[in-house]
């Protein structure tokens, strides 16, 4: 037996040292991801992971183009709205059909809508979270900002709206708002989008496999409306969890691309022949919030020093593989970014001068928490307990924050040097630093930050601070400021609205309602034989115009 | 010895259950339940608890708990609350990916470790002996992820020689048959799927090996010390036994009830534990599952693996009862 195990063991040894024979393969792009994407369906899932594969195969009416936020025509080829923009009307493109044969139409865009709108459906399962549907059509059935949809012939589908909408094209163009086959749909009921069922779209790839923790694989469809720009035939998602495996993997040749890189990484690449970077352009904004239940934070002299005490552009030149220091929430990408406000100072010197006004002239370490009323509004005038100052750091890598503990260290040592002592916490993971968040339990000063969904500024900055009449992240209540982005999201034109998240902008600045600190690139990495690939600001890609030589 | 095999798996029974419970009582006390990882960001206050409630996270515990081993009874695992992926169909694949990984690495630590432990029991104190005692030092101390990476560096980038991701090259396929891959090549004959297979186990499974290789060859060693002070041996010896005859015929059949203990317990814990090795080498088992599925708060894939993972402890370790009886029939009537 041992003999036998012996001559296998060799013949195997051998045969690893010879190799085996390559067949002729299809033009294949490999890339390298973190982790699974959740599930294959679109309405269902916010995750990259996910969207990468899907953005693939699987189209919206509208799209984003390119290297930007603009919208084209995609599986619409004109969206036309009425007066007060309540009534959207979508000329769908003809003789397209979905990857199992069957046809779209403007049967299938109701459909796909129906199932995401109405809960009563058969279709809108209790255990799917249609997230991006009740977060950007305000919710479901009656409250749904969609009322009906309309089939005015084959190729033209009406949506009517319950008020003015203005991002509906950005909305559109929404990888969660991709078509689906309705057949497929039915046919798979609960099991659509999961590993062994994967997508029926109409987009350019179909899906292959998925076989998960370890890739997915999709093939070029010869049913396409559209072009091809590039030459890859096949495309496969490899899960490599590990940072530093994913990096090796690229420099072995095993992957042709990964997103993100460590600065470390970005030296070794820039020193390699075989290795290259681009970066993608930020949509995203990195922010130290106050909770507003510490008294002290609503003194702006206070919040005024802490801001002059920070060196962001420090933080950006050590944390950051590329990074700007943020002057306002908006990230100048976006419209409705003001280019006026001053970039934040630097300046220790005037925040203790500024402490000393506000009554602290040696700093402090010990702050009042305010008690809550009934509405769970900050009770400004009672009475509070004194707690040490805590800052807490984000557990977990995100974009816009690439170490959030190194980034709270930094952020504590240029605190203490003006007097302000925290006290560094985590927290614990990524989830309970989120459900502390959201229920007002960081009580400190705090890490977050934010990336744009659809390039619409009221997906920014309204969505933080334009709920006038409820509780806000950290307690935050600055009514003007609420008033101008509420104004400026009932507002139809984007001629009108421009201004007023310029001034909302200005004002968060002036006032330093929450501490802006950086908007990040983030970059993507490729071996020297790919070409052609354009990082989109919403991370929407397309491999349809890649080159693999 | 039947009514000792059908006692010992009865005991087993409790020990399932409390497991059960515990894990389930744990994963739900943790703060920041899936609803919350599900949202990120964007979670409001509305958001999140709508969403509790579709998910059956604003039921009483006892009520989940019933609810969810009643499911288990009829043979539902349930789905993952991230993707809604059913969990019977993952544990199928990912499952004979870790046995597959933990069995090559514990043969390879058995046929290393052994070995070693005889050679430097018998020649104690020599430069094998001293170089033994501390290789396995070593290796019992080596991070995992530190001695994973380096070899991956090595054979895969620096030299090329070996793939470091996943169990097999994107365009290779084998049939799946029992979901080992290189049984299941063998069985279907594809010769070049084996190679692939083959080439993909060896870094992790060299890298998952030391730390069993170094326990291992540690017992071995202070068993046979034991043994070889015997006076049974002293009689061999004086019978004029070869000395090959006295070692492996005598000495290490008695010396072996550690060592089985000990190579079952590895196996538990290989199987349970790969968890930083499946993570460097992009192997898709249990261990990173399991991990994965913690961070993300999926309650029902936590509870499903775990209840695999105990089920398999409690199973090897009635393996490693029943193999102790066996070999040493006076525990059966204590």
């Amino acid at each position: 037996m041992a003999k036998k195990l012996g001559v296998l063991l060799a013949v195997l040894l051998v045969l690893t040292l010879v190799g085996p024979l390559q067949a002729q393969e299809p033009v294949t792009f490999i890339w390298g991801a973190y982790t699974n994407p959740v599930q294959l369906y679109s309405a269902v899932v916010t995750d990259g992971v996910s969207f990468f594969v899907l953005e693939q195969g699987c189209e919206s009416l509208l799209a984003f183009d390119g290297a930007t936020t603009n919208v084209i025509p995609s599986l619409a080829t004109e969206l036309t709205a009425n007066e007060d923009l309540t009534v959207w009307t979508a000329k769908l493109r003809e003789g397209v059909t979905f990857h199992d044969g069957t046809p779209f139409n403007a049967e299938a865009v109701a459909f796909n809508f129906n199932v995401w709108r109405l809960t009563d459906h058969p279709l809108h399962f209790d255990s799917q979270v249609y997230e991006y549907y009740e977060y950007m059509f305000d919710g479901f059935d009656d409250a749904s900002l969609i009322q009906s949809i309309d089939i005015v012939d084959e190729y033209t589908v009406r949506f009517n709206l319950s008020r003015p909408y203005v991002q509906m094209p950005n909305t559109l163009a929404m990888p969660m708002f991709e078509i689906h086959s309705p057949a497929a749909l039915e046919k798979y009921g609960e099991d659509y989008g999961t590993p062994t069922v994967g997508y029926v779209c109409t987009g350019p790839y179909k899906f292959v496999e998925w076989v998960t923790d370890d890739h997915v694989t999709q093939d070029l469809w010869d049913g396409y409306w559209g072009e091809i720009e590039g030459n890859v035939e096949r495309i496969i998602q490899r899960v490599i969890p590990d940072n530093a495996a994913r990096f090796a993997a690229l420099q072995a040749g095993a992957i042709h691309g990964k997103e993100n890189a460590t600065p470390e990484e970005i030296a070794l690449i820039e020193a390699s022949d075989d290795l290259y970077y681009i970066l993608r352009p930020s949509l995203n904004v990195f922010y130290l919030a106050f909770n507003y239940r510490i008294k002290e934070f609503h003194d702006p002299l206070v919040r005024q020093a802490i801001s002059l005490a920070l060196n962001r552009q420090a933080y950006v030149d050590a944390f950051y593989v590329a990074a700007e220091v943020a002057n306002t929430f908006l990230p100048p990408l976006m419209w409705g970014y003001n280019p006026d406000v001053p970039m934040p100072e630097y300046n220790p010197d005037k925040a203790v001068e500024l402490l000393a006004q506000a009554g602290f002239p040696n700093g402090f370490s010990e702050v009042t928490v305010l008690p809550l009323d009934d509405a769970g509004n900050v009770m400004l005038d009672a009475e509070g307990e004194k707690i040490p100052l805590t800052l807490f750091w984000m557990p977990v890598t995100r974009p816009y924050n690439p170490d959030g503990e190194g980034i709270g260290q930094a952020m504590a040592a240029d605190l203490a040097a003006i007097g302000i002592n925290v006290q560094l916490e985590n927290a614990g993971d990524w989830a309970t630093y989120l459900a502390r968040r959201r229920t007002g339990d960081l009580i400190g000063l705090y890490q977050l930050g934010w990336t744009g969904d659809n390039g619409d500024p009221d997906n920014f900055s309204g969505y933080f601070f334009k709920n006038c009449n409820q509780p806000q992240e950290g307690y935050f209540n600055f009514p003007e400021i609420c008033e101008t982005l509420l104004q400026a999201g009932s507002l139809v034109n984007q001629a009108d609205r421009e201004p007023l998240y310029q001034q909302a902008d200005a004002m968060l600045a002036e006032t330093v309602g929450r501490i802006t600190i950086a908007h990040s690139q983030v970059p993507l990495v490729f071996r020297s034989n790919v070409s052609g690939y354009i990082a989109n600001p919403l991370g929407t890609e397309l491999i349809r115009f890649v080159t693999v030589e | 010895m039947t009514r000792y095999i059908i006692r010992r798996i009865f005991e087993t029974l409790p020990v399932l259950i409390g497991a059960s419970i515990v894990v389930f009582l744990l994963v739900h006390l943790i703060p920041g339940g899936p609803e919350v990882v599900l949202l990120g960001e964007r979670g409001s206050e509305t958001n999140v608890a709508e969403l509790r409630a579709r998910l059956g996270l604003d039921r009483p515990l006892y009520e989940q708990y019933l609810i969810y081993v009643g499911n288990i009874l009829r043979g539902d695992l349930g789905r993952s609350v991230a993707g809604n992926i059913p969990i019977a169909d993952e544990l199928r694949q990912r499952f004979p990916a870790t046995v597959e990984l933990s069995l090559v690495a514990l043969t390879i630590a058995v046929v290393v470790g052994v070995p070693l432990g005889i050679i430097s029991s018998v020649q104690r104190g020599s430069w094998i002996d001293t170089g033994t005692m501390l290789g396995s030092l070593v290796g019992v101390s080596m991070p995992i992820f530190w001695l994973g990476l380096l070899l991956l560096w090595i054979f895969g980038v620096a030299l090329g020689w070996l793939p470091f991701i996943g169990r097999l090259s994107p365009n290779v396929e084998i049939q799946t048959v029992t979901g080992l891959h290189m049984v299941d090549a063998v069985f279907t004959g594809n010769w070049s799927g084996l190679v692939d297979a083959f080439k993909h186990l060896i870094l992790p499974s060299v890298t998952l090996s030391t730390i069993p290789i170094a326990i291992i060859a540690r017992i071995t060693r202070s068993a046979m010390l034991e043994v070889l002070h015997m006076d049974y041996i002293r009689t061999a010896r004086a019978k004029g036994l070869r000395e090959r005859t006295v070692i492996l015929g005598h000495a290490l059949r008695n010396a072996m009830l550690p060592v089985v203990t000990v190579i079952g317990l590895q196996l538990g814990s290989l199987l349970a534990g790969a968890v930083l090795t499946e993570t460097i080498f992009s192997w898709p088992g249990i261990g990173r599952w399991l991990f994965n599925s913690i961070q993300g708060r999926d309650y029902a894939i936590v509870q499903s693996v775990t209840l695999v993972i105990t089920f398999i402890f409690v199973v090897v370790n009635l393996i490693v009862d029943l193999s102790y009886a066996w070999l040493n029939p006076r525990i059966r009537y204590e």
